[in-house]
């Protein structure tokens, strides 16, 4: 009876589209309040492309009103969760750590979205990982490290996060020479590696920018990106099996400070949605003012990252098997 | 060196530009700290979109300043209706809650406010001799420093219950210490004691239960005795400045106190890794340790207030030092706070002395004239704040009411906690009602969190030799001392005799 129900909502739903143009869509946001989302605490580098993004998204849909709410908690997986059960009505996107494809790849506790069916609306910026060692270390290349002979000490956030999956998963079938030590939060790890307990970090670019700026430490290898001052990863690797998950974590990098909507947001709406999206990032104001923050504007819109999201997340089962097998040999 | 000293106050005084921002951030960062459950780092981020396009010294001036004096103000209510704005104003509640009820309103906030801006401004003074030493300093601190001082802390729960109390004040300090082991487990990275509830994951929401333990009791408490939070008539007290007064020199009165705490506070802020609350319950627990009264804590001790308000306020005197030097922020205030940082044109680091030494002196006197102008303008208006403290409870307890339920939701958004809010009232009220000190669970849940994730990874860096680390000698060697002076004392006749009378 309940499916009988939802056929004949479904048709009456099919036949009262009529062709609906942008302009019904643009239409629609007038007058109306948009919450954008962010997973995370104010301040930090979610929120301030969130509140940027919303700003900007708000000036090229007159009439609408953007409001950002912040939503953190649970390594952004309530907020990731919160707008993935929010109406899909186009009143509702957000932003959350890319790094949850991990989460969701390995069916992780709490999980309650499924990043293939949402609405991308566009991805902001483009993190690049990077091997950063602390400057008073003897270790000045991606060959030094390796050759170690005792383990040195790399810190990462706690287990579950993207950090973390990501040091374990690239540690694990490098075969670096390093011992992992968790709980490193915020900016734990760069005072640790000052006073010397910790060696090392896999990390994203931007957030070790001031860091090496003030020679505290070396970057030592990158994964993605386009700076020239340090060797790709993959350039360094010769393992196919490394070289699978080099690729899957710079998928990460290249997706970075996403918004995004709950699954099946109307199409005419969808395409105004990421017609402000995409007009507030080729905005001159919001680039300088990315910049000034040391957060450079790399956006990819819409289509372009569903599919880049789909990509990552359609892992080869082994890509998988690593996966889980490097998360499971590190828990204790 | 003291040219340019000197040069920036002038630079910072004569600007009327300078000076009006300076007023209206004040005023902002008031109004903010006021408001139960709005943290600091929400007025910045706010914030700064506003400075896009200032002038590099005024924006940060701007910022700074509506920071520093965030602290000022969350004592108000926490002295007034027993509401504290967040875990470090619950310290001030302890005291200055008592002190209300027994009409002495204006002497807390007058003691209270002064405190606030004497730490403050220690705590610029502190920022200013540290900047020399900075870095063996901070960098000396490590997980395992940061664990004996989280025992440290703990420790002080055994003064803080006082005399026969001492078995109560344990208790309610390990129910303290195992709420804090609720959520993701720092090793592991499985979920403890929180199965599916995500909001759970971060821990239990530590401004909920402030608010739970201490403002819904007392409220209760009132309606169900009517009449006002002064338990005197308004016609017994010369309501007036001369109270206000009296407050304000009881600083000075405890001048060596106040200097302590106000130092303290400032070197906890300066390292990072312990958090915000723990300096103002550190130095409220070295308070109670030290006085000679210890059991007139809980009761109205104008001590009680005046620690926890120092350190609050020093404190970010501190913290601003390794941000600056750095670039590494010591709290997620500073964090935001670097950003916007960034956004003016400033580039956080060592080279900040040699290139920004005019700007790091300019900042030093915003602290230091933020801080006095807001004890100015709340000891000026105080006055008619606390004829409040004399409103009859019918009209004041929906509104206290309506007030923590905002607070206890706009914290983290998330409504779940209100159903927390709820469970740990019940437990709050049980425990006032039978006479149970509840400071004990608020440093329970504050450091117990604190010790486990340190504890971890000291193991982890150093096995069991962490230990013998010289700085962890010395913590070791305060806490042993800490234990017997708290069993000398304990079982010392008089103090026990004390107890009983004012219990």
């Amino acid at each position: 009876m309940k499916n009988m129900l939802k056929l004949i909502g479904a048709s009456i739903a099919a036949l009262s589209v009529v062709p609906a143009s942008a302009q019904d869509g643009a239409a629609f946001f007038k007058d109306k309040t948009v919450t954008y989302i962010v997973a995370t605490s104010p301040g930090g580098g979610y929120d301030s492309y969130g509140r940027l993004v919303a700003e900007y998204m708000q000036r090229n849909l007159p009439g609408s009103t953007f409001v950002v709410k912040n939503m953190p908690g649970a390594g952004h997986i309530i907020g990731a969760n919160a707008i993935y059960a929010s109406k899909a009505d186009g009143l509702t996107i957000g932003s959350f750590n890319t790094g949850l494809i991990y989460n969701q790849i390995v069916g992780a506790q709490g999980v309650k979205f499924d990043l293939s069916k949402m609405s991308w609306i566009g991805k902001a910026a483009s993190d690049p990982r990077v091997l950063v060692i602390a400057s008073q270390s003897p270790i000045k290349s991606f060959a030094d490290l390796l050759a170690q002979k005792t383990p040195v000490n790399f810190a990462t956030a706690g287990p579950g996060s993207a950090s973390y999956v990501e040091t374990v998963i690239l540690t694990n079938t490098l075969k670096l020479p390093v011992k992992n030590l968790t709980g490193y939060n915020g900016t734990d790890d760069q005072l640790a590696m000052r006073r010397g307990e910790i060696v090392g970090s896999i990390a994203s670019r931007s957030s070790y920018t001031t860091f090496i700026e003030n020679g505290y430490g070396r970057y030592i290898a990158q994964i993605g990106g386009n700076d020239k001052d340090v060797p790709q990863l993959s350039s360094l690797v010769k393992d196919q099996k490394a070289l699978d998950l080099i690729a899957l974590v710079q998928s990460q990098g290249d997706i970075a400070r996403l918004t995004a909507g709950p699954p099946a947001i109307p199409a005419d709406r969808m395409k105004v949605l990421v017609d402000a999206y995409k007009h507030a990032m080729e905005n001159k104001e919001l680039q300088a003012r990315a910049e000034k923050l040391e957060r450079p504007v790399e956006p990819a819109y819409g289509e372009d990252v569903a599919k880049a999201i789909s990509k990552a997340l359609n892992q080869s089962d082994e890509t998988k098997q690593l996966l889980a097998e490097a998360l499971k040999s590190d828990k204790k | 060196m003291f040219d340019v000293m000197f040069a920036a106050l002038g630079a910072l005084v004569t600007n009327p530009q300078t000076m009006g921002l300076m007023l209206i951030a004040v005023l902002i960062g008031l109004i903010v700290g006021a408001t139960p459950g709005i943290g600091g780092r929400l007025s910045i981020a706010l914030a700064i979109p506003f400075v896009f396009g200032m002038d590099m010294t005024q924006g940060a001036v701007f910022l700074l300043t509506m920071h520093a004096v965030n602290g000022t103000s969350g004592q108000i209510s926490s002295i007034m209706f027993g509401v504290p704005g967040d875990g470090d104003d619950a310290a001030t509640t302890i005291d200055g809650y008592p002190m209300a009820k027994k009409g002495e309103a204006g002497r807390a906030l007058g003691a209270s406010i002064t405190a606030s801006g004497v730490g403050g401004i220690i705590g610029a003074i502190v920022f200013a001799v540290m900047i020399p030493v900075l870095e063996p300093i901070v960098l000396a601190f490590s997980p395992a420093e940061f664990f004996l001082l989280a025992i440290l802390g703990i420790t002080f729960i055994a003064f803080l219950a006082g005399g026969d109390n001492i078995f109560k004040g344990m208790i309610v300090g390990l129910f303290g210490l195992m709420l804090a082991t609720i959520g993701m487990d720092p090793q592991t990275g499985t979920a403890r004691f929180a199965g599916d509830y995500l909001f759970l994951w971060d821990g239990v929401s530590l401004v909920t239960c402030v608010l739970a333990l201490f403002a819904v009791p007392e409220m209760i408490t009132l309606a169900v005795k009517g009449g006002s939070i002064a338990a005197i008539s308004m016609d017994g007290v010369k309501f007036s400045y001369k109270q206000i007064f009296e407050g304000v020199m009881e600083v000075p009165r405890h001048w060596f106190l106040a200097l302590r705490t106000s130092i303290i506070g400032a070197l906890i802020g300066m390292v990072p890794g312990l958090g915000g609350s723990a300096a103002a319950w550190l130095c409220y627990g070295h308070a109670v340790q030290t006085s000679k009264h210890p059991e007139r804590f809980g009761h109205g001790a104008v001590e009680g207030v005046i620690a926890p308000e120092t350190a609050s306020n020093a404190k970010e005197g501190g913290s601003l030092l390794p941000t600056l030097f750095f670039g590494i922020p010591g709290s997620s205030g500073m964090a935001v706070m670097m950003g916007a940082f960034l956004i003016l044109g400033i580039q956080p680091g060592p080279a900040m002395i040699t290139k920004h030494l005019d700007l790091v002196w300019t900042l030093i006197w915003a602290l230091v004239v933020g801080n006095l102008i807001a004890v100015t303008f709340l000891l000026f208006i105080t006055r008619w704040v606390a004829v409040l403290t004399f409103i009859n409870a019918t009209m004041l307890v929906p509104f206290i009411v309506v007030l923590v339920v905002i607070g206890a939701y706009v914290n983290e958004g998330q409504w779940e906690n209100l159903l927390i809010l709820l469970a740990m009232s019940i437990v709050g009220y049980a425990m006032l009602r039978a006479n149970w000190p509840r400071a004990p669970f608020v440093i329970g849940l504050v450091l117990g969190r604190i010790a486990e994730e340190s504890l971890h990874k000291a193991l982890d860096l150093w096995g069991l030799s962490f230990f013998t680390r010289p700085i962890s000698l010395v913590l070791i060697g305060m806490i042993v001392a800490t234990i017997a002076y708290a069993i000398y004392r304990s079982r010392k006749p008089n103090v026990l005799a004390n107890m009983q009378v004012s219990a």
